[in-house]
């Protein structure tokens, strides 16, 4: 599965699921999932508007430590957020599977920095799990939770959390 | 049903724009009349304008089913066949009710604020005086009273919007042919063709300037728009405090971006009332002074190469040099010189205000510093000129327009920005000698004055470390204040179309959007204003 295809398909699907009010079975999870450091996460499909490729970002002076800066999408201005740095994780280099997860949260757009863009997945509902005690801290409440499928991990991400929109 | 409910809302709209203006002309038509009636000039022609707009304004309330509107305009249209300073009272009063009413519309009117009014007015309408009857050629004059109401669209302000947004999209694609076009021609020389594409570049410059300056036009409002509801605020703050104040204003036709006359009320009313509250004195001090009691306000506006100049200059008693000097010690600021331009300029400093009492309208914790922060917000800049005895005045210089910038694009440490070119004064090439350091702190000597330099990376937090010295330094001045910034390389100048800046990004200070360069990079566009106001690092 080319890489591009399954772009095209997750900015496909994400407008559909937009536009038709999330028909979809009960008890499915429709989750765009990426790579960050070493850990696979999740995020609705229908709060994704498109995959980009990183094209030149411009450092916005005085950002918050967390924006990496901003990049033209078709003539608008997209911030966009290191989503590793958001998340304490190590920061890393651009490689070529790097990728921008355009979301579109409580109103806004906003560009996500991620390792690289996994795959659009249907999880079922009942693997998912509130996000272990252990791993609860003060400023954790972006993780909403957990999904155990497949022999996989994937943490499931509160987007308007994550990138303190209301702050 | 619901269809239904959208359309009256929209009928209602409808009903707001038009009758608003209609009332507050109406509104304005009575502060003169009053003041024509006192110094008992003929005021024959104001009146007859003032009543076939009111008939309009009855005739589209009484369409939409507003009983008080409808109710007021109709007492008022009484009113103005009486005479003498009791009705002109009520009729300015009511034409404020008016107003309110009007703008209110959505909520249907209250009746309950309408009928004490109506009462009294028609206690002093006498019960002879029948409603006036309605000469066919008021309403005409009134039609003819307006601006050329036959060829005007009304067109929603987002389109306007949206059609500046494609147009700056416009602008960004020429840049970058532009861009793409001098690369070809560096590298391909004289190859055929490209005289003529070199001519169809220029051609289409040409033509996105006349587009931009049409989309520009249609945004652009007469600042009488902001203007126009002074006069009745002013008397009614001038009638609070006890004085006598007339408002002369001039320039009204001139045009302004709606952007920046929606943000220039509030503060120009706050000059205003300051004028009348701190600087004109009472009728008694007046006359002690050999002033004639009624005190002039003169209000003028006027653009100027792409900009507008505002100017609000009153007749009263002038800023109080010694107080302020008194209260700048107070607060610890070290005052260098004793130029009266410098001692006045203190009274834009936070926390500064000398008038000993609050007054109910100006004061209050608000000071001239918010005033200077709005104007400095729109792009502009704030000046104050005094004399004891004779009257103080307010200068304000502003963008005609916030979406489109002039600006100097330069470079620090690879990055580049855009700084807006009304507050640069000068770009001077930086030789390393005329630099010089006093208590850390670069200086250099500019124009007669030592001033302060700042480094373009730090100030922008670019983290270049170790670098060649910096080629260049631009001078930012504005409000009697200058400071140069270094900067490796000056690219060149461009009108940049404004982005504004996502909350994502946080409130940096020294930034004030961001905009798409001719190669389809992002810069952002410094905020020259702030800089000034930096509390000198580096």
């Amino acid at each position: 599965m080319s890489g591009d295809a399954l772009l095209r398909f997750a900015d496909a699907l994400g407008r559909e699921a937009a536009a038709v009010a999330l028909p979809a079975p009960a008890g499915e999870l429709h989750l765009v999932t990426f790579a960050l450091d070493r850990e696979e996460y999740g995020v609705p499909v229908a709060q994704v508007r498109e995959v980009i490729r990183v094209g030149e970002i411009t450092r916005v002076p005085q950002a918050p430590p967390h924006v990496r800066g901003v990049t033209n999408l078709r003539g608008r201005i997209l911030p966009v957020v290191e989503l590793r740095s958001r998340l304490g994780l190590a920061p890393a280099a651009l490689t070529p599977r790097s990728r921008i997860v355009v979301v579109e949260v409580s109103d806004r757009v906003v560009g996500l920095l991620v390792d690289a863009v996994l795959q659009v997945a249907k999880v079922p509902m009942e693997t998912v799990a509130p996000p272990p005690d252990e791993v609860r801290s003060a400023d954790s409440d972006y993780l909403s939770g957990v999904a155990r499928w497949n022999g996989r991990l994937i943490i499931l991400l509160e987007l308007d959390k994550a990138l303190l929109l209301h702050e | 049903m619901s269809a239904d409910d959208n359309a009256f809302r929209e009928l209602l709209d409808d009903y707001v724009v038009e009758c608003l203006p209609l009332a507050e002309r109406v509104a304005d038509a009575f502060v003169e009349l009053e003041r024509r009636w006192r110094a008992g000039e003929p005021a024959e022609e104001l009146l007859a304008s003032a009543r076939g707009t009111l008939h309009t304004v009855k005739g589209n309330s009484a369409m939409m089913g507003l009983g008080p509107m409808q109710e007021l305009a109709h007492a008022l249209e009484d009113l103005t066949l009486r005479r003498g300073e009791a009705a002109a009272a009520l009729l300015v009063e009511g034409a404020g009710l008016l107003v309110e009413q009007v703008r209110a519309a959505a909520t249907g009117g209250d009746p309950t604020l309408t009928a004490a009014f109506l009462t009294r007015a028609r206690s002093v309408v006498a019960a002879e005086a029948s409603g006036p009857a309605e000469a066919p050629e008021r309403r005409r004059a009134d039609r003819r009273g307006g601006d050329g109401a036959g060829n005007v669209v009304r067109v929603d302000f987002r389109r306007l919007d949206t059609l500046l947004e494609v147009l700056g999209e416009g602008l960004i694609e020429h840049s970058a042919v532009v861009e793409a076009f001098r690369r070809v021609s560096r590298r391909g020389g004289a190859a055929e063709g490209v005289a003529d594409l070199d001519r169809s570049i220029v051609a289409l410059e040409k033509t996105m300037k006349r587009l931009e300056s049409v989309v520009m036009g249609i945004r652009l409002l007469p600042i009488s728009t902001v203007f126009g509801r002074f006069p009745r605020l002013l008397r009614e703050i001038a009638r609070g405090q006890g004085k006598r104040v007339r408002l002369a204003i001039s320039g009204g036709e001139t045009a302004l971006d709606k952007a920046v006359l929606d943000r220039l009320g509030e503060p120009l009313l706050h000059l205003l009332s300051n004028a009348v509250v701190h600087g004109i004195e009472s009728p008694d001090d007046r006359r002690r002074a050999g002033k004639p009691e009624e005190a002039v306000l003169e209000l003028s506006a006027a653009s100027h190469s792409g900009r507008v100049v505002i100017r609000l200059a009153d007749d009263g008693r002038g800023l109080d040099e010694a107080k302020i000097l008194a209260k700048a010690e107070a607060m610890g600021l070290e005052v260098r010189s004793a130029d009266p331009a410098q001692v006045h300029s203190l009274i834009f400093l936070p926390g500064f205000s000398t008038a000993e009492e609050v007054s109910q309208l100006a004061g209050r914790g608000v000071g001239l510093d918010v005033v200077a922060g709005a104007i400095h917000g729109l792009g502009g800049t704030i000046e104050v000129d005094s004399r004891p005895g004779l009257g103080t005045g307010f200068v304000l210089d502003l963008p005609l327009t916030l979406a489109i910038v002039r600006s100097l694009i330069v470079e620090v440490d690879q990055e580049r920005y855009a700084v807006p070119i009304s507050l640069v004064a000068e770009t001077v090439r930086a030789e390393p000698e005329a630099i010089h350091e006093i208590n850390r702190r670069g200086v250099t000597l500019w124009r007669g004055d030592l001033i302060h330099v700042s480094d373009g990376g730090t100030l922008l937090g670019t983290g270049g470390g170790d670098r060649p010295p910096r080629r260049f330094y631009i001078v930012i001045s504005a409000g009697g204040k200058r400071r140069a910034v270094l900067v490796d390389r000056l690219v060149g100048h461009q009108d940049v179309v404004v982005k504004g800046l996502d909350a994502t990004l946080g409130r940096p200070e020294v930034v004030s959007g961001t905009t798409i360069l001719g190669d389809g990079r992002i810069a952002c566009i410094l905020d020259p204003m702030r800089i000034l106001d930096q509390r000198v690092p580096a």
